[in-house]
């Protein structure tokens, strides 16, 4: 069962088509990571989702069904900014949530606590920093621990230690079996956190599935020496690679996924009279891919 | 909907401009009768001790329920600037769209706003009604009657049709100051075009002799206004008599009318658009 498909969704503003034809699903039990640009249509897609905003064509399902307002209920959604009443305390605040989702009013003390507002549970919401209104709603997402959340680029604004709690968090759920659908700008959160992504650039669908299979579609062997010139020119006649390129004091090696043998690297280099003071594998860093994606 | 309704109570009871209006409309609704009365007892009664100009009791049954419709209804404006800010709010702080996210839907959204509209004219009305009993029995002493209730019952319309004006107002408008300015400009300039609507009714009457009716109470606000006028104000029905006819049939059809176009205009306002 997927939680979440999208299907050929579009929408325009005006002139603008903030999303041209977006197709994917979600699996259950996965942290699903939207990753794209400012103004890729991240929020525009969640919005459609939640009924905020009203698609130009395209359908969507949520739980294999069509949607309405009752299973909005079981997802704890918290959409681009806090929306709370600034006249009304944390908690108050809270209980209107908990009566509109018809759940979780006992499991407000909880939720404060987990994001380490209880002490400020009483005071108005216009008091609040910036970080601390991320957190409430956060909290307000986790009300009567919905199964699945929904979250618009959640770090927003927390200090690192914010940053570092709420990550430890998604994991956390995400071992509970939770399903967590995340947009982010951050190609390190997302290579952090997320077992799938679906990458947007301005309104398309550039690619989506499992991380793993997305970003590391080859492998990069660093190496490096004191004699860079002679180690280029060495690495020249090994075999196997795809491409070469040069950097300041390294040299990276791209290989076919699964193709790079270090050993027989670091071997070639030694027999050739150059010794390597540098060698690592690595798997194509999510934000190269990113940047070879969306540009 | 009556979970919708507690969450409403939730959002307002301690709010101050909630508060405070409220109070203002509650003092308003009698502090405008008592003013009323007193002009009445202290200037009108000694310049004219044959009740000429009066006309009888003002505040007495059975005029009292008409006189009191109309004098609390000069305070209508409150309820509704209360609502409109309710309306408001929610696109201030974006709640609207988190109330939808949260589990309400969009039709949801507009009739709880609506339904509060119909509460707290029903409320008003209470006030009325209870502002009735203590001029008509304390104030005025004198003897109960239920003839001209019906008053009460115009002013439950009027109120409805403010509150409804002032929600639609603020579904369209959204932005606070904005829809304050638009609902106030709105009332003025309604009256001043009720006005030129009567001037030119008077002229086809005498001109063709074709009776119209009052054109000036066609409008949204001055139909439910039409329905309620001051019992005591002795030169407007000397006037009358040579102003078109009130059908007082239509313009109260037309009150409905306009009420059920304002809820189905904030519904499918609320209903296509993006939030």
């Amino acid at each position: 069962m997927s939680i979440l498909s999208v299907e050929n969704l579009c929408k325009n503003y005006g002139q603008v088509q903030a999303l041209k034809g977006v197709s994917f699903s979600v699996p259950r039990g996965t942290v699903f990571g939207i990753l794209g640009p400012n103004g890729s249509g991240k929020t525009t897609l969640l919005g459609i989702i939640m009924d905020i905003l009203k698609p130009t064509s395209g359908s969507y399902n949520l739980f294999d069904a069509t949607p309405d307002e009752t299973y909005r209920r079981k997802i704890g959604t918290f959409l681009e900014t806090p929306n709370f009443y600034h006249y009304l305390s944390a908690q108050k605040n809270l209980e209107i949530a908990a009566a509109l989702k018809e759940r979780g009013a006992q499991d407000i003390p909880r939720v404060l606590d987990l994001v380490n507002l209880t002490q400020r549970k009483d005071s108005r919401f216009s008091t609040y920093s910036l970080g601390m209104k991320q957190r409430l709603a956060i909290a307000s997402c986790l009300l009567g621990d919905p199964e699945v959340l929904i979250l618009d680029e959640p770090t927003n604004g927390l200090d690192p230690v914010g940053i570092a709690e709420i990550r430890q968090l998604i994991k956390q759920l995400h071992q509970q079996g939770k399903t967590i659908i995340m947009a982010s700008h951050l190609l390190d959160e997302v290579e952090k956190v997320c077992t799938h992504v679906a990458i947007l650039k301005k309104g398309n669908l550039v690619a989506a599935g499992d991380v793993n299979e997305i970003l590391a579609n080859e492998d990069i062997v660093e190496i490096g020496a004191t004699d860079m010139k002679q180690l280029a020119a060495i690495v020249t006649s090994m075999q196997g690679h795809s491409n070469i390129k040069n950097q300041d004091k390294i040299i990276q090696l791209f290989y076919p996924i699964g193709t790079a043998d270090v050993e027989s690297i670091n071997k070639h280099c030694f027999n050739s009279g150059v010794v390597l003071n540098h060698l690592q594998l690595k798997k194509k860093s999510l934000e190269a891919k990113f940047f070879e994606l969306t540009n | 909907m009556i979970k919708l309704l507690k969450v409403e109570w939730m959002k307002i009871r301690s709010y101050n401009a909630f508060i405070v209006i409220s109070a203002f409309f509650a003092v308003g609704v009698f502090a405008s009768n008592y003013l009323a009365y007193s002009f009445k007892k202290n200037v009108i009664d000694p310049a004219d001790p044959t009740g000429l100009i009066s006309a009888g009791s003002p505040f007495g049954f059975p005029n009292v329920w008409q006189t009191v419709s109309y004098y609390s209804g000069l305070m209508l404006l409150l309820p509704g600037l209360l609502l409109l800010i309710l309306v408001t709010n929610e696109f201030t702080y974006r709640t609207h769209r988190q109330n939808i996210i949260d589990g309400i839907s969009r039709n949801q959204f507009t009739q709880v706003k609506l339904l509060m509209g119909v509460i707290a004219a029903l409320v008003s009305t209470l006030l009325v009604f209870i502002a009735v009993l203590l001029f008509g029995l304390l104030v005025n002493t004198g003897s109960f009657s239920f003839s001209g209730i019906v008053n009460i019952w115009y002013f439950f319309l009027k109120a409805l049709t403010y509150n409804f004006i002032a929600i639609l107002i603020g579904v369209l408008v959204r932005r606070t100051g904005f829809a304050i300015a638009v609902f106030f400009i709105y009332s003025v300039l309604e009256n001043g075009i009720s006005i030129l609507l009567l001037v030119w009714a008077i002229n086809i009457k005498k001109n063709n002799n074709i009776d119209l009716g009052n054109m000036g109470n066609y409008l949204p606000m001055n139909a439910a206004d039409g329905l309620l006028y001051s019992p005591f104000d002795s030169f407007t029905n000397m006037a009358n008599k040579f102003l078109p006819s009130d059908y007082t049939w239509l313009v109260f059809l037309l009150a409905i009318i306009y009420l059920a176009l304002f809820y189905f205009w904030s519904q499918q306002r609320m209903l296509k658009s993006d939030l």
